[in-house]
């Protein structure tokens, strides 16, 4: 029998560094690791684009020379172009970008800090598994690293087969820093399916009492909606990447023909987990984006229901359109058509929630403090990005833009510029909620200006040179393409200043940032439970179960 | 509801008493069946090569997992608390999830009703004292159910103890 225990118990928090941050099971704690390493692995990510974005600002090759990298350019000494340190960059931009920075950022930081929260749930569902999945994301991202530096094809470090891993290219790349890339891949599938299982079982069992789901809030959606898809498309790449494994390594031949295989299977599965994938690194934004936009429009979100359908919606779809990745492998004209219409679909949901973030705002006080700067931004450029992606999903018109600068521009429109303006606005929104400190407004929006400008001057010329006929993934091109990539490359240097000048505020935000007295410091209208906490929140919050009131707002639906 | 009146409140009674989890077995079916589903459409399309013999063990496992972790947290939902309100005994039964039980008895003429708007560990903490010995009653609700059910239980004790015969009579002044 539980006696009773009537007297009153101190709270005090005394652990130490190591402790708190090496041991931790506390939801928030990890959240805020996952952000941190995400964004140093980030910030290695984005300096390889820096890199390549110099080599590709003048025609020829003056830095990724076989005599030696260098960061200046020297006209008076030999440089003979390394296709291999090229290869290398593009690769591991996209592997860690793909796995171990938007996923851990957006799922991982912001998904395990305020879901719970949101839900009303005193800590995920199994503290000490979501422990295991952080540390295993450390060590994936170690492997991955690691992969950079072991020696690799041609002789050199790395591995250059792209981040779609695509036999033959990763069956013969010689070395062994592929299979420590496929190491680090699975490492961190496993950790995503970790994670993905105890969001999963937290949202669907912890909710407050009264909190239907037709009455969760949005980010938690599409939390639950990202922690689905993980679970359904993971294990698709982890058999995907075990075969490479032992197609490298044991001889057999899933990939090969020489044995009976066949490498167009291994793109099939490959894009049934790469397309739910990129939704997966998306989805989580757009929970982000629907509080930001209610918050500053001082309105309700418009059409609830058919915002949290619409995710559910473009999940589901997500499974069964992976094809219109590969239009050029040579399937049948019923496959490429069913693919075309399926991949089409995809555009109704995803106007639903365009067309409701525009609503929410019409009519609303909009007031533009950086989170909603970034959310504006986030719906503006995230929508060019999907009409880019009507014109590729139709199988003839993608003929001409198969692997050029046009999908590059597309895919960076709607993951890089969109996940990323989702982070940012998410990091803005509540840092002050997290830290307990605010950060400068005007810097803010010094970084969304120049980021603004940045991503779009780097992106929006790949259009034309895709349209002008430019390849992807070379590290050279003739002279009739200068012009563009001259302009995209200083865009990008703009961006990654801005991207340097965000990591001074962030810093300077928690060092000396103003302290946050109240629990919700934007406006009624950010109405979800992290807002009835004090900033931060204390290290154990909702050990009572919330009161209905605290969160149920009958306008909001 | 996370707790329940079996028999009615007065002249006696049972009372059943639970932790909260918020996703009903049919929910739990439906998660299970479309993941499964949805798994399906890479296997199947994969058929007759031996890919799939890559794929399964990895989706099965998955779905072993999800299916593992969703019971997990049922069964730490299996807490529950029994009380059986009868004219001469008062019983609580605790019955933790591990399948371990422990008993308290009282006489309902001693049993008092207790709640504790702030001491206790949970807001409006509320107890049962008789037999020497106070324990608690339904921690894992929420602070409203358990105003409510110190309210409907202090009723049920007080037509208890006025004896069965007055049934439907407003309880004496004074017991609580």
């Amino acid at each position: 029998m539980a006696d009773a225990a009537v007297h009153g118990h101190g709270g005090h928090d005394e652990r130490g560094f190591f402790t708190r941050w090496f041991m931790s099971t506390n939801h928030k704690d990890i959240g805020i690791l996952y952000l941190f390493t995400s964004a140093v692995v980030g910030f290695i990510s984005v300096a390889f684009t820096v890199y390549m974005r110099m080599e590709l600002m003048e025609p020829g090759v003056q830095y990724m020379c076989l005599e030696g990298a260098r960061f200046i350019a020297d006209a008076s000494q030999e440089c003979t172009p390394n296709g291999h340190l090229w290869n290398v960059m593009i690769t591991y931009h996209g592997v860690l970008m793909m796995f171990f920075v938007v996923i851990p950022a957006l799922f991982g930081g912001f998904g395990n800090y305020f879901m719970p929260l949101h839900i009303g749930a005193p800590d995920m569902a199994f503290p000490r598994m979501n422990n295991l999945s952080f540390w295993l994301y450390v060590a994936g991202t170690s492997l991955g690293v690691a992969s950079l530096l072991a020696p690799g094809g041609d002789g050199q470090a790395g591995s250059g087969i792209g981040w779609v891993l695509y036999p033959p290219l990763s069956t013969h790349e010689s070395g062994w820093s592929t299979d420590l890339a496929l190491f680090a891949v699975h490492v961190s599938g496993a950790s995503s399916i970790l994670g993905a299982i105890n969001m999963i079982t937290t949202f669907l069992n912890m909710r407050a009492p009264g909190m239907t789901l037709h009455k969760v809030p949005l980010f938690a959606w599409s939390i639950f909606v990202t922690a689905w898809l993980i679970l359904l498309s993971l294990p698709v790449l982890a058999g995907a990447i075990t075969m490479l494994i032992t197609d490298r390594n044991f001889g057999t031949t899933f990939f090969d023909p020489a044995g009976g295989g066949d490498p167009i299977l291994y793109q099939h599965i490959l894009w049934f987990f790469g397309h739910p994938e990129v939704y997966i690194i998306i989805v989580p934004g757009f929970g982000i984006i629907s509080h930001v936009i209610a918050t500053f429009s001082r309105k309700p979100i418009f059409g609830y229901l058919p915002m949290v359908y619409a995710m559910v919606a473009i999940g589901a779809l997500g499974f069964v359109v992976w094809a219109h990745h590969m239009y050029t492998v040579g399937m049948s004209l019923t496959q490429q058509s069913y693919f075309m219409l399926a991949t089409m679909t995809i555009a109704v949901p995803t106007g639903i929630k365009v067309f409701s973030w525009i609503a929410t705002m019409w009519g609303g006080s909009v007031e533009f403090k950086t989170p909603m700067l970034f959310a504006f931004g986030f719906v503006v450029l995230f929508t060019i990005g999907g009409v880019t992606g009507i014109v590729l999903s139709q199988a003839p018109v993608d003929r001409v833009y198969h692997d050029t600068y046009y999908v590059v521009a597309h895919f960076h429109y709607v993951m890089s510029i969109g996940a990323a303006f989702a982070i940012f606005a998410g990091v803005y929104f509540w840092i002050g909620k997290m830290s307990g400190r605010q950060y400068p407004e005007w810097a803010g929006k010094l970084h969304f200006w120049a980021m603004f400008i940045g991503v779009n001057l780097t992106f929006f010329p790949q259009h034309f040179l895709g349209r002008q006929g430019m390849p992807r993934r070379y590290i050279d091109y003739p002279e009739a393409f200068a012009y563009w990539n001259h302009i995209s490359s200083m865009g990008a240097f703009l961006s990654f200043a801005s991207f340097l000048f965000f990591i001074g505020i962030v810093l300077y935000t928690l060092r000396y940032g103003k302290r946050v007295t109240e629990n919700n410091y934007w406006n009624e209208w950010a109405d979800t439970l992290e807002w009835t906490l004090p900033s931060p929140p204390p290290e154990h919050t909702f050990e009572t179960l919330p009161k209905q009131s605290d969160w149920d707002r009958g306008h909001a639906h | 509801m996370p707790y329940e009146w079996i028999k009615g409140t007065e002249g006696g009674g049972e009372l059943h008493l639970w932790p909260y989890r918020s996703l009903p077995r049919r929910g739990f079916v439906f998660f299970i069946g479309v993941s499964c589903a949805l798994l399906a459409v890479p296997l199947f399309s994969m058929l007759g090569s031996s890919i799939v013999w890559a794929l399964l063990p990895f989706m099965a496992l998955a779905i072993a997992g999800v299916w593992w972790a969703l019971s997990r947290s049922y069964r730490d939902g299996e807490l529950i608390e029994i009380l059986t309100l009868a004219p001469d005994e008062v019983v609580l039964v605790r019955r933790a999830p591990s399948g371990a039980e422990r008993r308290w008895q009282a006489n309902p003429y001693w049993v008092s009703v207790n709640l504790y708007p702030s001491r206790g560990p949970v807001p409006h903490y509320l107890t049962l004292r008789g037999n020497g010995r106070e324990v608690e009653l339904g921690a894992f609700l929420t602070e409203e159910e358990r105003k409510t059910l110190a309210f409907e239980l202090r009723r049920a004790l007080g037509a208890l103890k006025a004896g069965p015969s007055q049934d439907g009579a407003d309880p004496p002044p004074g017991t609580r």
